[in-house]
């Protein structure tokens, strides 16, 4: 008999192999495929999520076990992934719900940041003007600090947008919140990085 | 999300920024580009949220994953693969078969890391390219040189540049095309020359780079953000335009820039 405690989770329980070998036979070659297809969509997708996996837990060991969990996760569910629907999103919510099971993310997800609300524009508050802000942001250096002290939500937002280049529908959906959430975080996140930036850059800015 | 109703009444950052990220609705969307006709506060903040996006997007590409971190998930996923059909197939087939699906898989593994990174360096040079030309659209931003003359441009930078170009004179050039002036830049850690020319009313960045020191410029896209790149390469050179003109008009400046090349 077969043992079916070392089925694969995903995997319907059959029955004795010598009496199922012929339909085994016939499944074989779509199964195959099924994997084929997976790492032919999620390999292409290793860098973007390693570098997002660094963003979060700032760790390289813990970002590598992170995306070799996101890729093994993802392989085993795959087969609840919609075609048609944002697989590289698909990816990035099984990395996000990954890392908020760490160490890290549990920390960070405790951590209140100030609530998400619109927010109104003050062109006289204490932000430089936007002349101020016409400038070339070269400065890699000061732009990666600048990063670094951004709160992880809008950073989070701000990054899928910008470096991933996703719909606020998307991220959204990574993120679990809505829409206007979305929207208001990457806003702030682009203005405090101009508040941090100012200073750094001095005249430049 | 807010309907922006006046183009009297500045959109906040929020819209501004949704804006930006093309996240508005279609009348939304509208509103704000009205507004921003005739806004010089808002048109200088959008840009300047522009400029900031693309230097984000460059920045943010920062962690790059060791080779064996890749390699580790690649074999996991073999590994991965239902241990029922593995061991079916080895008892039904002869290990030639497997061998070969090995070794394609391995082909395709490495074709598409190749392929990925070329991809990922071709994206951040572009958007660095788009960058340059933005920080030029500022009007606080001078050419280093300022002419119209290309005996007084060309000649500027020697010395500055590790080789050199020719420009046509201004009949060799497509017609309403002006040359300004000039920048000497630092692109992909090499110095460049930053030529700027108008078409129309529009402003054109056109980069020259030697070939030698740029290897993967070829494979830059042809759009971003809503800007066309258009690359040409010489035998020693890559002439790179980037501008929001009509792509033919741009076309026939860099193709005026590549024959000048020839008399060079």
């Amino acid at each position: 008999m077969f043992n079916s405690q070392y089925l694969p989770d995903h995997a319907a329980p059959f029955e004795p192999r010598n009496v199922r070998q012929p339909e085994a036979l016939r499944t074989m070659p779509s199964a195959t495929k099924r994997s084929a297809e997976f790492e032919k969509l999620a390999l292409p997708l290793f860098a973007a999520l390693y570098n997002h996996a660094f963003w979060l837990t700032r760790n390289q060991a813990e970002a590598e076990d992170l995306v070799q969990e996101t890729f093994s996760k993802a392989l085993r569910a795959f087969d609840s992934f919609q075609p048609g629907t944002n697989f590289k999103a698909w990816m990035f919510r099984i990395l996000r719900n990954g890392f908020l099971t760490t160490r890290t993310g549990i920390a960070v997800s405790r951590t209140v940041f100030l609530e998400d609300h619109p927010t109104a524009r003050d062109m006289a508050a204490s932000e430089p003007t936007p002349e101020d802000n016409l400038i070339r942001l070269d400065n890699q250096a000061a732009l990666h600090t600048a990063l670094e002290q951004l709160q992880p939500d809008l950073r989070e937002a701000l990054l899928l947008c910008d470096v991933e280049e996703m719909k606020y529908k998307d991220i959204a959906l990574i993120l679990d919140v809505p829409i206007g959430t979305v929207m208001s975080r990457i806003s702030r996140a682009r203005r405090t990085l101009r508040q941090l930036l100012h200073p750094q850059l001095g005249e430049t800015l | 999300m807010n309907q922006i109703n006046q183009s009297t009444e500045h959109p906040g950052p929020d819209e501004l920024s949704a804006f930006l990220d093309g996240e508005l609705s279609p009348s939304e969307q509208q509103g704000v580009e009205q507004h921003l006709a005739g806004c010089h506060v808002c048109t200088l903040f959008v840009l300047s949220t522009t400029q900031l996006k693309a230097a984000t997007a460059r920045a943010g590409h920062r962690f790059t994953a060791p080779s064996e971190a890749f390699a580790r998930v690649a074999a996991q996923l073999h590994l991965q693969q239902p241990q029922s059909e593995t061991k079916t197939t080895a008892r039904i087939y002869s290990i030639r078969p497997m061998a070969w699906a090995a070794f394609a898989a391995a082909i395709l593994l490495v074709v598409s890391l190749l392929s990925w990174r070329q991809l990922h360096q071709t994206n951040i040079l572009a958007g660095e390219l788009l960058d340059q030309h933005l920080a030029t659209l500022s009007t606080a931003a001078t050419p280093q040189v300022i002419s119209t003359d290309r005996h007084t441009v060309k000649p500027w930078f020697q010395g500055r540049l590790p080789f050199s170009f020719n420009l046509p004179d201004a009949e060799g050039l497509p017609s309403d095309t002006t040359l300004k002036g000039a920048d000497l830049i630092y692109f992909n850690n090499q110095p460049a020359a930053l030529l700027l020319f108008t078409i129309h009313k529009h402003e054109v960045s056109v980069f020259f780079m030697q070939r030698s020191t740029n290897p993967i410029l070829s494979t830059l896209p042809n759009t971003r953000a809503g800007f066309t790149l258009h690359t040409a390469a010489t035998p020693d050179l890559y002439v790179i335009a980037v501008s929001d003109v009509n792509p033919g008009d741009l076309d026939r400046l860099v193709a005026a820039l590549v024959r000048a090349q020839a008399s060079h």
